[in-house]
C-alpha cells in the first residue's frame, strides 16, 4: 500500500511553506523595495559651493547639513577658486546645471542672471528668510532677488590697541573723521610707528581702498554704475577724491615703505604683530586676529572724508547661493536653503566654521569672542551697505581700480590722474561691452533704491 | 608597391591623426572662429574684425606688447652666461660634476617655487635689501618688486636666472660630443683659453647656440605667463609695469570675460611667433649653406 499523502496534511505544509516563503520573501522584498520606492520620491539636488578655501571649516558643516536632511538627497562639490563662475555658466549653457550654486556678489553672479542661468529667489524662499539673510541690492535685478545670503564678510579697518596706547592715543575711540585720522596718523609716526597701509602687492588692498573710500563719494550704489556706463565721469573731482585721499597719505609719509611690496595678508599680519597702526582687514578674520593678541585689535569704519550718503557706515559683503533655472527641481532646492537657515544650521555654521553665518536669525549671544561681538552687532546687526567694488565690470577692476591704487602708493600717479585713467578705462570698457552697458542701464534702476 | 600598400601605413596612423587633429586643430579653428565673435558664455554674434580694432586701439595691449619685447633683451645674456658657464664646466674643473648639477638646479625646480622665494627675498624689507643695507649700499636697496620702474627688470633676472641653466644643459652636451682630436690639435698648437674658445669651440657650437635663441625667443614671446603671473601679483603690476600679452590674454579670458578679445590677441601671438620661427629658421638655413 503506498501511503497516499495525506492531502490535507500535504497542502497545508507546502500551502504553510509557499504562504511562509511569500510571506517573508515579500517582506523582504518590501523592506527592500520600500526605501527605493520611497528615495525614487525623494528629490535629488545637486550642489555646487565654495567656500573651505577661505572658511575652514565649511566642508564640515556641508557634509553634516546635507547628511542630516532627509526631505531631498544632496550631492555636494566643492569647487576649484578658479572656476566657479566658469563652470557653472558652462554647464548651465549645456543644460546641465547644478540645482544650487555658490554666488559671489554683484557682478560675479549678475552675469550669469543676464544670461538666463539663475532663478529669482522670490517667490521660492520665504521673503523672511531672504531678507534675513542679507543677500544685499547687489542681487538684485528687474525687481527680482538671485541670491540669498551664506555667510557674512564685513569689510574693516584694524587697529593696534596696544600702539594707539603707546602714541597716546584713545584705544576706545578710534578717529572717526578724516582730520582726526591724520592727527592720529601723525601722533603714530611721532611716536616711532608707521601709521597706516598693508601690503598691495596683489592689489587687492587697492581694490579695499576702493570699497572704504570711493564708497564715501556716492549717494547710491547705482551712482558708481552710472561712472562706468558713462552718465557721470571719473575726472569729476568728487568722482576720483578717494584717490587724491591716498595721495595725501603717501605725501605726508604715513603709508608703511614696505606697502608695495607686500600682499595683502602680510600686510593686515603688520597690524596684529604690533608693527602697523591701522590698516585696512576682512571681518572673518577677525575670531583668530582677537585671540592672537588678547583682543588688542579694534575695527573700525574707515574715518569720513566724503560727503556722499553711503560715506561713514559699516560695509558687510556676502557670499550666497542661489538656484539655477535649469534645476529640475527649484521648489526642493528652496527648502534646503530654507533648512539652511533654521536657527539649528545656522548655529551649527558657527560652531563648524567659527564664523558667522549671514542671517539676522543668527543669535549674536553664542559669539564668544568679545571683540567679534563687538563688531557683529556694528556691523551686522546694524545698518550696512554693500561692497560697490562688486559692482565694478572685470575690466575696470583689472585695468583701473587696482594699477591705479599700487600707482598712487608709489608716486607714479597723482588722484588726478588715477582719475583720468579710470574714466579712459570706463570708456573701454563701453566700447569693448556695448551689450553689457545696456544690462548696467537696466541694473541702475535696482541699485538706485 | 600596389596602392593599398602604400595606403597601410597612413591607416594605421589614422586615429591618432584625427584624435591630433580634433584635439589641437580644433581648439584652434575656435580660437580663430572665436576672435571674429563677440562671445558671451560659450558663443555670440559675428562681429568682424571689431575684437582686432579694439585690441590695437587700446594702450594696454601694447604696454604689454612692449614688456614682451624687452624681454627679449635677456636672450643675448643668457646666451653669454650659459656659454660661459658651459665652457667652464667642460674644462672639468676640480668638482665640475657638483657644478654642473648646481647649476642645472634652477631648472629643475617649478617656477612658482622659486619665484615665491625669490618674491620673499626682493621685498623691500627682504633679505637682499638687508644685506646691501648692512653693507651701506642703501642706494642699490630698490623697491625691486613694488616698483613700477624695477619690477620688469626684477622679472628678467629671474628668467635670465633660471632659462640660462637650460642653455647650460644644452651647450655642455655639445661640447661633450666634440671631436676631442681638433681641440687636443689647438692645444698642442699653444692657444689660449679664449682663443680656443672663440676659435674651435663656439663655432662647432653654432647649431645648438641657435636652437637655444630660438627656443629663449618663444619662452619671451609666448611663455613667461608663470614667471609674471607669481612675481606681478598674478596682474602683471606693479600697475601695469610686468603685463605681457599672454597676461593680457589671460585676463581677457578669465577675468573680463571677453574670450573673443583673448582670442583675437591669441591669434596675432600665434601667427607672430610663427613668423618669427620661420625667420629664424630661414636666418639658420642661409648661415648653413654660406658655411657650407
Amino acid at each position: 500500500m503506498t501511503d497516499k499523502p495525506n492531502s490535507a496534511q500535504s497542502f497545508g505544509r507546502r500551502r504553510f511553506l509557499q504562504t511562509t516563503t511569500a510571506g517573508v520573501g515579500g517582506m523582504a522584498l518590501g523592506s527592500l523595495f520600500a526605501p527605493l520606492a520611497a528615495r525614487a520620491q525623494t528629490p535629488e539636488l545637486t550642489m555646487w559651493w565654495w567656500g573651505e578655501q577661505e572658511l575652514p571649516g565649511l566642508q564640515a558643516y556641508v557634509d553634516a547639513s546635507v547628511a542630516a536632511y532627509t526631505a531631498a538627497t544632496v550631492k555636494p562639490m566643492l569647487q576649484d577658486t578658479a572656476v566657479v563662475i566658469s563652470q557653472f555658466q558652462t554647464a548651465a549653457a549645456a543644460g546641465t546645471p547644478p540645482d544650487i550654486q555658490y554666488l559671489w556678489n554683484g557682478i560675479y553672479h549678475m552675469e550669469s542672471v543676464w544670461f538666463g542661468y539663475l532663478k529669482p529667489l522670490n517667490g521660492l524662499l520665504s521673503d523672511d528668510t531672504l531678507r534675513a539673510s542679507n543677500p544685499t541690492v547687489l542681487s538684485n535685478f528687474g525687481g527680482n532677488t538671485y541670491r540669498a545670503g551664506w555667510y557674512p564678510l564685513p569689510m574693516v579697518w584694524y587697529y593696534n590697541k596696544d600702539l594707539f596706547d603707546k602714541a597716546g592715543l584713545n584705544a576706545d575711540a578710534p578717529p572717526r573723521t578724516w582730520a582726526e585720522l591724520l592727527d592720529a596718523c601723525d601722533k603714530l609716526k611721532s611716536a616711532g610707528i608707521e601709521p597706516l597701509g598693508g601690503g598691495m602687492q596683489d592689489g587687492y588692498w587697492a581694490e579695499w581702498w576702493m570699497s572704504h573710500a570711493f564708497v564715501q563719494t556716492l549717494d547710491t550704489a547705482g551712482e558708481a554704475v552710472e561712472l562706468f556706463i558713462g552718465d557721470k565721469d571719473f575726472n569729476d573731482p568728487r568722482y576720483h577724491e578717494h584717490w587724491v585721499r591716498l595721495e595725501e597719505l603717501r605725501t605726508l609719509g604715513f603709508l608703511n615703505k614696505d606697502m608695495p611690496s607686500l600682499e595683502l595678508y602680510p600686510g593686515i599680519d603688520l597690524v596684529v604683530a604690533g608693527k602697523l597702526g591701522m590698516g585696512q582687514s576682512i571681518g572673518s578674520r577677525l575670531p583668530a586676529d582677537s585671540k592672537t593678541t588678547n583682543g588688542r585689535i579694534g575695527s573700525m569704519v574707515m574715518p569720513v572724508f566724503g560727503k556722499g550718503k553711503l560715506a561713514g557706515q559699516p560695509i558687510v559683503d556676502t557670499q550666497g547661493l542661489g538656484i539655477a533655472e535649469g534645476s529640475a527641481n527649484p521648489e526642493a532646492a528652496a527648502a534646503f536653503l530654507e533648512y539652511l537657515n533654521t536657527p539649528e544650521r545656522l548655529e551649527a555654521f558657527h560652531k563648524a566654521t567659527g564664523w558667522l553665518p549671514s542671517s539676522s536669525r543668527f543669535d549674536a549671544e553664542l559669539i564668544g569672542d568679545a571683540s567679534v561681538k563687538a563688531m557683529w552687532k556694528a556691523w551686522g546687526q546694524s545698518p550696512n551697505i554693500t561692497n560697490v567694488t562688486n559692482l565694478m565690470p572685470g575690466q575696470f577692476y583689472e585695468q583701473a581700480a587696482i594699477p591705479t591704487g599700487q600707482q598712487v602708493v608709489q608716486g607714479t600717479l597723482t588722484g588726478e590722474q588715477a582719475g583720468e585713467l579710470a574714466a579712459r578705462v570706463a570708456q573701454e570698457w563701453r566700447e569693448f561691452n556695448p551689450d553689457l552697458v545696456e544690462k548696467y542701464q537696466q541694473w541702475v534702476v535696482d541699485l538706485s533704491k | 608597391m600596389t596602392l593599398s600598400r602604400k595606403l597601410t601605413p597612413y591607416l594605421y596612423l589614422a586615429p591618432m591623426l584625427a584624435l591630433l587633429a580634433f584635439v589641437f586643430g580644433f581648439s584652434i579653428l575656435r580660437v580663430f572662429e572665436f576672435s571674429f565673435k563677440m562671445v558671451r558664455g560659450i558663443d555670440g554674434p559675428w562681429i568682424g574684425l571689431r575684437n582686432y580694432r579694439l585690441v590695437l586701439s587700446q594702450p594696454l595691449f601694447w604696454e604689454s606688447v612692449r614688456h614682451n619685447l624687452l624681454l627679449l633683451l635677456a636672450i643675448p645674456v643668457m646666451v653669454a652666461i650659459a656659454l660661459l658657464l658651459s665652457l667652464l664646466l667642460y674644462d672639468r674643473l676640480r668638482g665640475w660634476k657638483v657644478y654642473r648639477t648646481i647649476l642645472f638646479f634652477p631648472y629643475i625646480l617649478a617656477i612658482p617655487i622659486i619665484a615665491v622665494v625669490m618674491k620673499q627675498m626682493f621685498q623691500f624689507s627682504g633679505p637682499v635689501n638687508e644685506v646691501l643695507r648692512w653693507l651701506s649700499l642703501d642706494f642699490m636697496a630698490l623697491d625691486w618688486i613694488g616698483s613700477t620702474d624695477v619690477a620688469l627688470w626684477t622679472v628678467m633676472m629671474l628668467i635670465i636666472w633660471r632659462e640660462s641653466a637650460l642653455g647650460v644643459i644644452l651647450f655642455l652636451s655639445r661640447l661633450l660630443s666634440l671631436d676631442e682630436a681638433l681641440i687636443e690639435a689647438a692645444r698642442l698648437d699653444g692657444v689660449t683659453w679664449w682663443q680656443r674658445a672663440w676659435y674651435v669651440l663656439i663655432p662647432q657650437m653654432r647649431g645648438v647656440i641657435e636652437f637655444y635663441v630660438v627656443i629663449s625667443v618663444i619662452t619671451m614671446l609666448s611663455a613667461v605667463f608663470a614667471y609674471i603671473y607669481m612675481m606681478g601679483g598674478g596682474r602683471g603690476g606693479p600697475g601695469t609695469s610686468t603685463m605681457v600679452t599672454e597676461l593680457y590674454i589671460y585676463n581677457a579670458l578669465t577675468r573680463t570675460s571677453l574670450p573673443g578679445i583673448a582670442s583675437a590677441v591669441s591669434v596675432m601671438l600665434f601667427v607672430v611667433s610663427l613668423a618669427l620661427i620661420y625667420l629664424l629658421f630661414v636666418v639658420r638655413r642661409r648661415a648653413a649653406e654660406d658655411g657650407a
